[in-house]
């Protein structure tokens, strides 16, 4: 993303905006892709969590029967059979999805997240591995035992450090920059957010009925285009309308435009406006002399 | 002479603007606008193409439209730059971005399977990872074994050390009171304690307390590897102490042929931990030219497979343990089947997957 870009997303979208990483496509491509929030990922892994925990819960029952039935009802071993069910479904649930879904798990595309190689490399599948038997170390291993060895068998220290350890790992994703936690740290993957956006109109009028002066069109520059568009681009409402006048109004006086514009042309002059000044920056850009913004003028005098 | 001419056409346009009886026309061509008309049915061909494989797989793409795919992709890319530098419509680049990073997904996904890839890591990750180690593995044995000897000699002499030693937990009754005859008959040929018990006692090898320990090796090389260190001695320590005490009653022969049957296992996947922990700890104290953050990833690669095969090596132990241990009550039997393992483990770690030499 350019300075101008940035300053834009930064305008519009304030401090909600989400951190940003650029990867280099393995054909040398510059993308900048969008690290999911923790809500996202939290919420994914819910789903997931739901989504495996239905099916080892069906598992389960037909485990636990036939165990049951070999066992004459002994409690030790449905247990055991619960958590090695437990174990195989969780691991091989997050891998397979992974693979097959191109590094979305079920909860992972419902809120729209993918797992990719950090440096933009392709996702190989001992990452996809490695991130997620991590996981049972980083996580679910040191609670089960935490939960199973409650009876005293664990002593008191070895609890602590086991606690301390998920802790530990549960913290990771708020200390560092991209919100990798200990699986993406080894496997070298970020988890981002990979929204689908539409291509809209193109907001180019190729007869213009206001034309500008290049003194007029030097008043503004990459910057205040791009926000306009972003205005153009509004959905009709009174509220729209309104904020419209408003920036033509801004734009009448700032570029002294001789005659008055009545309301129902405000919209027209304002497409008109964005045309000719788009059309306008381009051609310097293209000559190698683009203008960030209405303060270019300026600092190229200082 | 240039100011000059823009405020004569200021001039002249000031003068069009304000005889507003016949409004002015003025007719423009964006290079913007034409280049995306002209590339605008490549993009919608490849989105479609996503849409599609994001719906039902990459498999329900026909011969030719794989083949189209990485063109596409390609020729999106090359839209996105030349956006970048001709266009100022925020959405076309906006949109370009996010086409090019989807299908970049698409194109650059996995392509393996689950068996694929688990068999993949089976048959060459984890060997190989485990022969990138090197004196890692030798220090984590050195340790285990200064712990196995001190143990020994210390309980032999005096078997209060037991206690000391080892938790009430593992001792399970065990202990300098016991006789010849109870550790013989109790523990060494007990009986088959049945199916269930032994299915019980495989299922539960996660929570056992020696993966418990190789977690710890493992997961402590954070703090620098000597709690590593500290934690393999320990167990060595254990382990010899419960060697004296049955060496005292004359049952040496015995007693390692019923710790062999799984404890060559379980004691490889212990070192193993202890090697990957060492690893990390190495990449702690001396990240050299990296952050340490990023040292600790690029150990984390070299470690995280060894500790993810050392809970395998757990689970081959756990069926061991609780499938053959007791029904195997032959002790030259059971040394048979421990050297067996270690020779498999052996050859498994040394000859699967050979880099080939250079």
């Amino acid at each position: 993303m350019s300075v101008t870009d940035e300053r834009v997303a930064d305008f519009l979208e304030g401090p909600q905006r989400r951190n940003r990483r650029e990867i280099v496509s393995p054909e040398g491509v510059p993308l900048a892709v969008e690290i999911a929030t923790y809500g996202e990922r939290a919420t994914a892994f819910m789903l997931d969590f739901l989504f495996f925990m239905l099916a080892t819960f069906f598992l389960v029952l037909v485990g636990a029967a036939i165990a049951v039935s070999l066992s004459g009802g002994s409690f030790y071993v449905a247990m055991a059979v619960v958590l090695l069910v437990a174990l195989l479904v969780r691991v091989f649930y997050f891998i397979n999805f992974e693979l097959i879904w191109q590094g979305a798990t079920p909860g992972k595309r419902i809120v729209g997240l993918r797992v990719i190689d950090r440096r933009g490399g392709p996702l190989r599948s001992s990452q996809v591995i490695a991130r997620n038997l991590t996981r049972e170390l980083e996580m679910f291993m040191p609670l089960g035992m935490l939960l199973s060895f409650s009876g005293g068998k664990t002593a008191a220290w070895e609890q602590l450090a086991l606690g301390l350890w998920a802790l530990l790992f549960t913290c990771l994703p708020f200390v560092n920059r991209d919100r990798m936690r200990g699986g993406d740290l080894i496997a070298g993957t970020i988890v981002v957010s990979a929204p689908r956006r539409a291509l809209l109109g193109d907001l180019v009028d190729a007869t213009l009925r206001h034309v500008f002066t290049e003194k007029q069109l030097r008043a503004y520059g990459a910057f205040e285009l791009q926000i306009l568009e972003e205005l153009l681009r509004r959905p009709l409402s009174r509220d729209t309308g309104r904020i419209w006048s408003e920036v033509a109004d801004k734009i009448i006086s700032k570029i002294a435009w001789p005659s008055p514009v009545a309301a129902r042309d405000v919209e027209r002059f304002l497409r008109d406006f964005y045309t000719a000044e788009r059309a306008f920056l381009e051609r310097e850009q293209l000559f190698g002399k683009p203008r960030a913004d209405k303060h270019a003028e300026e600092k190229a005098v200082s | 002479m240039r100011v000059f001419e823009t405020s004569l056409a200021d001039q002249a346009t000031v003068a069009a603007q304000t005889a507003a009886a016949q409004p002015a026309r003025q007719v423009v061509a964006l290079k913007s606008s034409e280049f995306r008309k002209g590339r605008e049915k490549s993009w919608t061909e490849l989105e479609t193409l996503i849409g599609r494989i994001d719906q039902s797989g990459i498999r329900s793409l026909s011969g030719d439209e794989l083949e189209r795919l990485p063109l596409l992709y390609r020729a999106a890319l090359s839209s996105l730059s030349v956006a970048r530098s001709i266009a100022l419509d925020r959405n076309l680049r906006l949109y370009l971005e996010n086409l090019s990073f989807r299908a970049f997904l698409a194109v650059y996904g996995p392509r393996e399977s689950m068996f694929e890839s688990i068999g993949e890591f089976l048959l060459r990750g984890f060997p190989r990872a485990v022969r990138k180690v090197g004196w890692h593995l030798l220090v984590a044995f050195l340790a285990l074994a200064v712990g196995v000897v001190a143990g020994y000699a210390l309980t032999v002499s005096e078997e209060a050390w037991f206690n000391a030693f080892v938790p009430g937990g593992l001792a399970e009754g065990r202990g300098p009171s016991s006789t010849r005859d109870e550790l013989l008959h109790d523990e060494i040929f007990a009986p088959w304690p049945g199916f269930a018990k032994s299915f019980a006692l495989f299922a539960s090898f996660l929570f056992s307390h020696n993966t418990m320990v190789g977690i710890f090796c493992f997961a402590l090389g954070i703090a620098g590897g000597v709690p590593t260190l500290l934690l393999l001695v320990y167990q060595g320590l254990v382990l010899g102490s419960f060697i004296a005490l049955h060496a005292n009653r004359g049952l040496t022969v015995e007693i390692l042929g019923w710790l062999s049957i799984h404890g060559v296992t379980e004691i490889l996947a212990i070192l193993l931990c202890g090697a990957a922990g060492l690893v990390v700890a190495e990449r702690i104290l001396f990240p050299e030219r990296r952050s340490r953050l990023e040292s600790i990833a690029a150990g984390g690669q070299g470690a995280a497979p060894i500790a993810i095969g050392a809970m395998l090596l757990f689970l081959v132990a756990g069926i061991l343990e609780g499938g053959f241990r007791q029904l195997v009550a032959n002790t030259d039997m059971r040394f048979a089947i421990g050297g067996f393992t270690g020779l498999l483990w052996f050859s498994y770690f040394v000859f699967c997957a050979r880099e080939p030499r250079r």
